[in-house]
């Protein structure tokens, strides 16, 4: 009786062993997952004031009004050449 | 055949030796004692490891652990960014970007192969020669280049020489340049705030680096957390007031009046009078801040805020809004000029042209000297210092902005009755053109003045009375006619839209004393559109060098182009009721 019991509970124990063993392992192993996760969010935080400050960069006003000026041959607009709309006039 | 006969005798011989039991060396009897002291030491020495296992397992086990830990634990630093500068429709005027100092240990570079180094000279920009210039050194450490960029960091790292390290670091960026960088200012290679925006808001920019103890494997990967870890605190955003698109057609325009008149630089403020923000603050001559390897003191001073001036006429409209306010004189007070010349205690007033007898709306739309004079002589001194100290002048502005000054108003009491005439119209007074600006919200909104910002701000701020609405009114409509074809300044008008303004030619003082041959500030402070303004926009132009320098000449253009352009960039529908707009014939071909 109490021989069977111990063999029992020697396989539960052995049992509670590997499964504490393969718990730390997907831990490490989640962690990592995370640590990567974590980095990739930075890199990308990075990327991303990069790419406010080109966007900042290219939407320079002197750029777009050379741009304008030169290339795409437009002038200021001028109040005499523009028509006013007001909401609610016929 | 004898061996063969005799065996057994020989085997008889060779038992008979001495017998095992009776060996002589056993035949000694040790003393008992001996045996114990052998005994007793090897217990001693057990008990010794057992003490010292116990002592270092119980008792004095830090070392160890320390020891141990070092070896599989590492304290990593958590970067933190400064925060990033937006203008006010969150478009960047300042960020960082991660970059890498270069750094060498001398003694170790200088072993690589010449080759090897010329490449990494080419990599650094810099000259072979200059490169072994730095690495002969003493020191064990030396910085070759600091705020590399990471490609070029890259590319460093692969020529793969020995003694060559990076160290992390921060790059600011100023993507608008040198059209914004009198609000942003800029910071050291330390990421420390050196001027405007970017140094009085230090503290809330800078970041706080964080740390955290972790666990790493073989590998080099991060397995456990241990301990606490300080979480990092990125530096927070700053919002300013500043309109980028206001902000370049402030400074191209004043760029443009500069190099017009060969002046030796000016100065153009935007404020929203509804919520007293600073949509622009532009200065020529500028500088990049991306590039301040040939910055001069120049280019680097902020006009607007530290630089005061004697106003001139532009400070007429507070003794004549004084005036009105108290009920002494009304608009249509008649006032005699007399032939443009006034002497007060031996000392004369000019007008430019003689003006005979005007009202008090002339005598702004005029600009005459001789009249506020009159006026202002007919008030208290204290009164008018009252109205002075209100409106700002003589105090240091609150808007934490490093380096703003306060101007100079002296103490009533030692006014002597000319210095109070010449003080009615701006001369013997001191102020910054940001304090100009700030005066005039007082008739731009209903008599009260609000506090300026340079940051964003939610709610409009409360202003503090200073003149009655009505007397605001009243002084608008004079300042309205300062731009008529009559008035000083015909060249601020704006085609579409009612301005107003008031324009100031003032000598320059140099060391206390009026600078000769005569140098001048020509300034013009206005607001657009009359009807219910929007902007108070104020232009100093400083020594102009051309014919032209009074203020309604070199910057009345100024302060109409800027206008122009900002009201229609922002919206603002016209108010002129006298605007011809024509419709072009090709209307439709040009506008779809």
């Amino acid at each position: 009786m109490s021989n069977s019991l111990n063999l029992v509970l020697t396989a539960l124990m052995v049992a509670c062993g590997l499964s504490l063993v393969n718990a730390q392992y997907q831990a490490r192993h989640l962690f990592m997952e995370l640590e990567r996760t974590q980095s990739k969010a930075r890199q990308l935080d990075i990327e991303w004031a990069q790419l406010q400050l080109d966007q900042s960069t290219l939407g320079k006003h002197e750029r777009i009004e050379a741009i304008a000026r030169r290339d795409l041959n437009m002038t200021p607009l001028t109040a005499a050449r523009t028509q006013y709309l007001t909401q609610g006039e016929p | 055949m004898k061996r063969g006969t005799h065996p057994a005798a020989a085997r008889v011989a060779a038992s008979t030796g001495v017998p095992f039991s009776k060996n002589p060396v056993l035949e000694v009897r040790l003393p008992v004692w001996r045996s114990r002291v052998v005994l007793f030491a090897l217990f001693a020495a057990f008990a010794a490891l057992a003490g010292r296992a116990l002592w270092l397992q119980a008792v004095s086990n830090q070392f160890l652990q320390k020891q141990g830990e070092s070896r599989y634990a590492r304290t990593l630093e958590l970067p933190a960014t400064r925060g990033k500068i937006t203008d006010r429709n969150g478009q960047v005027l300042a960020s960082s970007v991660p970059v890498k100092a270069i750094w060498a240990i001398p003694d170790d570079v200088l072993q690589a192969p010449a080759a090897k180094l010329q490449a990494l000279a080419k990599l650094l920009d810099m000259s072979e020669a200059e490169l072994r210039k730095k690495l002969d050194s003493d020191r064990s450490f030396v910085y070759l280049k600091r705020q590399v960029e990471q490609d070029v960091a890259d590319r460093i790292a692969k020529l793969d020489i020995d003694g060559i390290d990076t160290r992390k670091e921060y790059k600011r960026f100023y993507p608008q340049g040198e059209v914004t960088t009198h609000v942003v200012g800029f910071t050291s290679v330390e990421d420390v705030g050196q001027e405007s925006m970017e140094l009085a808001q230090q503290k809330t920019l800078q970041g706080t680096t964080g740390s955290r103890r972790v666990i790493k494997d073989r590998l080099g990967h991060i397995v456990e957390d241990i301990g606490f870890i300080h979480e990092p605190h990125d530096g927070r955003d700053l919002i300013l007031s500043v309109d980028s698109k206001i902000q370049y057609i402030a400074y191209t325009q004043l760029k443009e009046a500069v190099e017009k008149f060969k002046a030796k630089a000016g100065a153009v403020v935007v404020v929203d009078v509804h919520t007293g923000e600073v949509l622009a603050l532009a200065n020529y001559p500028s500088y990049d801040p991306n590039d301040r390897s040939k910055l001069t003191g120049q280019q680097l001073r902020n006009r607007v805020m530290t630089d005061t001036f004697e106003p001139g006429s532009t400070l007429k409209p507070f003794t004549v809004a004084l005036a009105l306010d108290s009920g002494r004189v009304k608009p249509g007070t008649l006032i005699d000029t007399g032939p443009g010349r006034f002497v007060i205690n031996g000392a004369p007033i000019n007008d430019t042209k003689p003006h005979g007898v005007i009202s008090v709306a002339e005598i702004i739309k005029e600009s005459s000297n001789i009249g506020t004079s009159k006026i202002a002589l007919s008030m208290p001194s204290q009164e008018m210092w009252e109205m002075f100290t209100k409106v700002g002048f003589g105090q240091q502005p609150k808007f934490g902005f490093p380096g703003a000054v306060a101007g100079r108003v002296r103490p009533y009491k030692a006014w002597r009755p000319v210095e109070q005439a010449t003080m009615s119209y701006g001369n013997g007074i001191s102020v910054s053109l940001i304090q100009l600006a700030r005066a005039y919200t007082m008739f731009a909104r209903d008599g009260d003045t609000i506090p300026l910002s340079f940051q964003k701000v939610s709610e409009a701020p409360q202003g503090q009375q200073v003149i009655k609405p009505e007397t605001a009114a009243q002084m608008r409509a004079m300042l309205e006619t300062v731009v008529s074809p009559t008035g000083t300044a015909p060249q601020a008008q704006v085609a579409g839209y009612r301005v107003g303004g008031k324009t100031g030619t003032a000598y320059k003082v140099v060391n206390g004393k009026y600078a000769m041959p005569r140098k001048y500030i020509g300034s013009f402070v206005g607001m657009v559109p009359m009807s219910a303004p929007r902007f108070i926009i104020a232009v100093m132009i400083d020594e102009p060098t051309t014919a032209a320098h009074y203020g309604g000449q070199v910057a009345a253009p100024t302060f109409a182009a800027v206008a122009s352009n900002a009201l229609r960039a922002l919206n603002v529908p016209p108010d002129s009721s006298v605007t011809e707009i024509i419709i072009p014939a090709n209307a439709a071909q040009e506008g779809m």
